[in-house]
């Protein structure tokens, strides 16, 4: 759906901000794109709307070059940006002179969603907060049902039941079809939702798997005295969790914290440890 | 599948500017439309009349500025640094944008300008007789003067569009002061012209050749200019800013 | 729901059907809620759901009815009481003995402790 190849870009006069990545979405998924602050997520997901324009290599979406914001491409994709601002017009206004842009607008779905968000369609977006604002924009977002939903810092902004109501509101706008992307620093936030992980760092791709691979290869938790050996990455705080290769070890959940920081710590070995599990033990 | 160009998507485009727009063209039509009803009472306390032509004045400046102000408005949006993000992956192609925005700020307008500003000036004239006793008489605007003016809004209208698009910051003094030296470059071009065109005849052994060619310049700038930017510079804008639409990132 | 954070989320989705059909909320061949209602009322990745539905239906546990949705199995409660009596006698208990043996807890003492709880608990019933 989403197709990167030896994509680069860095802003004028700076640095490279994202150095020779590549990387393969498919629908059917909720990808956590993961990294430092300033490490490049924001300008992949800008990148994947047309938004910013590589500097070399491509980004295709559903196989046209995102930088030519062709109007079909466009039609298929939809961006709630970290930081925006909207029109101080009436919900109602803003769905009616936006909705016609987009052919698989559902105005049901749109009301729905505001209703579970507890906006009213007559309110006026200019007295809204900007949690609220998101809200509008990621109901939009859902009922224009475009192929590529993006989605940068989705919860920043929301207080601690907005962002259980906005997880209950993804589950439900996930499906086969869709390829929705949520960029993130708040791991914890998104943690029951995602089921594959993109972790940038140093402008470069880190690491990419499906948290069933992960699970599959990883174990997460205390170990055990007689673990030590096995270690792959352990938290420095007392009674700290670790991570280790699965091998025989009962199936745990994936601690996104524990691997996000992990991966940062020892791509290398995190990598090693899962191909080994994926490939058997030969390599 | 979606077209590149489809009529009803800049209908709809259309449409979302003026609702977004609605509040900034109501404030500067009532800004103009006083205004333009002060001025017209101005013109009226010496002679006691407000002629059609003095009013086709007082229209032709409100309805240039006005028409600036609203080509600048309808790029907000694409400036805005919090706006911007929307408004690009909004899926509309570059020359329905361009297009929709033309048409808005120009045929729309003036058709609006256009029934707003007559009714303003029937109405300053009704004040003014019934205050100082003016003279009563029912304008009548659309004489060939308004179609001139209409016309300039029309030839100068591609450097507004451009600079609304191509300038981020301070875009409309940058615009004008584009425009000014587009003026003087013409007029610059035109003497040029002139005086090669007529050396033979000894116009650069004046004293007076600098105001003299200028003077003939300005009445050539209605043939030559017109033709020069109508047909050459005006197309050249709208390309160009075609192109900063196209090349815009955020 | 919250999630015990070493158990898989799946697996967690799991026990909280045997709950539910332990407590007799949902009865034998009685319709339960659908993948997308799951993932929407435990806030999962919808996957996470499909992988909780199919392990229960390779349990036998709940049954898919085309285009209709899922069931409780005709003897649902019956084989949910198993695999819970299963898990407790290999999982719970061993902990339990090894508790007792690194206490020295004798099973009399268990005994007299059961006896006590279940006098209480009967004495609130009445």
């Amino acid at each position: 759906m989403i197709a990167i190849n030896h994509l680069r870009f860095h802003y004028p006069k700076d640095k490279m901000v994202l150095n020779n990545i590549s990387l393969e979405l498919e629908s059917g998924n909720i990808y956590g794109l993961f990294g430092k602050n300033g490490e490049g997520k924001s300008t992949l997901i800008k990148i994947m709307a047309g938004l910013l324009y590589p500097k070399t290599g491509s980004c295709l979406v559903m196989g046209e070059r995102s930088e030519r914001r062709t109007v079909k491409g466009l039609q298929e994709i939809f961006i709630v940006p970290e930081e925006f601002e909207l029109p101080g017009i009436r919900i109602a206004s803003y769905a009616r002179i936006n909705a016609p842009f987009y052919p698989n607008f559902s105005k049901d779905r749109f009301n729905a969603l505001l209703e579970e968000f507890k906006l009213g369609p007559h309110e006026r977006i200019g007295r809204l907060s900007f949690g609220q604002k998101k809200k509008v924009l990621i109901a939009f977002g859902i009922a224009a049902n475009t192929k590529v939903l993006l989605m940068d810092e989705p919860t920043n902004g929301l207080d601690i039941p907005s962002k259980s109501q906005f997880r209950k509101i993804m589950a439900s706008a996930v499906d086969q079809g869709k390829c929705i992307v949520i960029s993130t620093h708040q791991v914890r936030d998104l943690h029951s939702l995602i089921n594959h992980v993109v972790i940038l760092d140093n402008a470069g791709l880190v690491f990419d798997r499906s948290l069933y691979e992960v699970s599959e290869g990883l174990w997460f938790g205390k170990a055990q005295a007689d673990d030590t050996e096995h270690l792959i990455f352990s938290e420095a705080s007392f009674g700290g969790k670790s991570v280790l290769p699965r091998a025989h070890r009962d199936e745990t959940e994936v601690d996104l914290e524990l691997l996000f920081n992990a991966v940062l710590t020892t791509p290398e070995q995190i990598n090693q440890a899962l191909n080994i599990a994926t490939h058997g033990t030969t390599v | 599948m979606a077209p590149q160009f489809n009529p009803k998507r800049i209908g709809h485009f259309i449409y979302r500017d003026l609702v977004l727009l609605k509040g900034t063209l109501i404030t500067s039509l009532s800004v103009a439309g006083g205004a333009l009803f002060l001025f017209s009472l101005f013109a009226m306390i010496r002679d006691k009349n407000l002629t059609d032509g003095e009013f086709t004045g007082i229209f032709g400046l409100f309805y240039i500025l006005t028409g600036l102000v609203f080509t600048f408005a309808i790029f907000r949006e694409a400036q805005h640094k919090k706006m911007d993000h929307l408004y690009f992956a909004l899926p509309v192609s570059p020359l329905e944008r361009l297009i929709g925005a033309w048409f808005a700020t120009t045929v729309l307008y003036t058709l609006l300008f256009s029934i707003v500003a007559p009714l303003i000036g029937q109405f300053a004239i009704l004040v003014g007789s019934v205050v100082f006793g003016a003279n009563f008489h029912l304008l009548s605007l659309f004489q060939e003067a308004y179609w001139q003016v209409v016309k300039v809004y029309f030839f100068i209208h591609p450097v507004f569009l451009l600079g609304a698009i191509a300038f981020g910051k301070n875009r409309v003094g940058k615009t004008l002061l584009f425009l000014v030296l587009l003026v003087l470059g013409v007029l610059f071009y035109n003497m040029l012209l002139y005086g090669i065109l007529n050396h033979g005849h000894g116009v650069f052994d004046d004293d007076a050749l600098a105001s003299y060619a200028f003077d003939s310049a300005k009445s050539d700038f209605v043939g030559a200019g017109i033709v020069l930017f109508a047909g050459i510079l005006g197309p050249v804008l709208l390309l160009t800013a075609y192109v900063k639409m196209v090349e815009k990132e955020v | 729901m919250d999630f015990d954070n070493s158990k898989p989320i799946y697996l967690q989705i799991v026990d909280f059907f045997y709950e539910n059909i332990l407590i007799r909320r949902w009865q034998d061949n009685e319709r339960i809620p659908s993948v997308r209602e799951i993932a929407v009322m435990v806030e999962v990745n919808p996957n996470t759901a499909i992988r909780a539905f199919t392990h229960l239906q390779e349990q036998e546990v709940i049954y898919n009815k085309r285009g209709i949705g899922y069931f409780v199995s005709e003897n649902g409660y019956g084989k949910v009481l198993n695999i819970k009596k299963k898990e407790f006698m290999g999982e719970v208990l061993p902990d339990v003995f090894k508790k007792m043996r690194l206490l020295d807890i004798s099973f009399e003492e268990v005994r007299h402790a059961f006896d006590q709880q279940k006098n209480e608990t009967d004495h609130e019933k009445k």
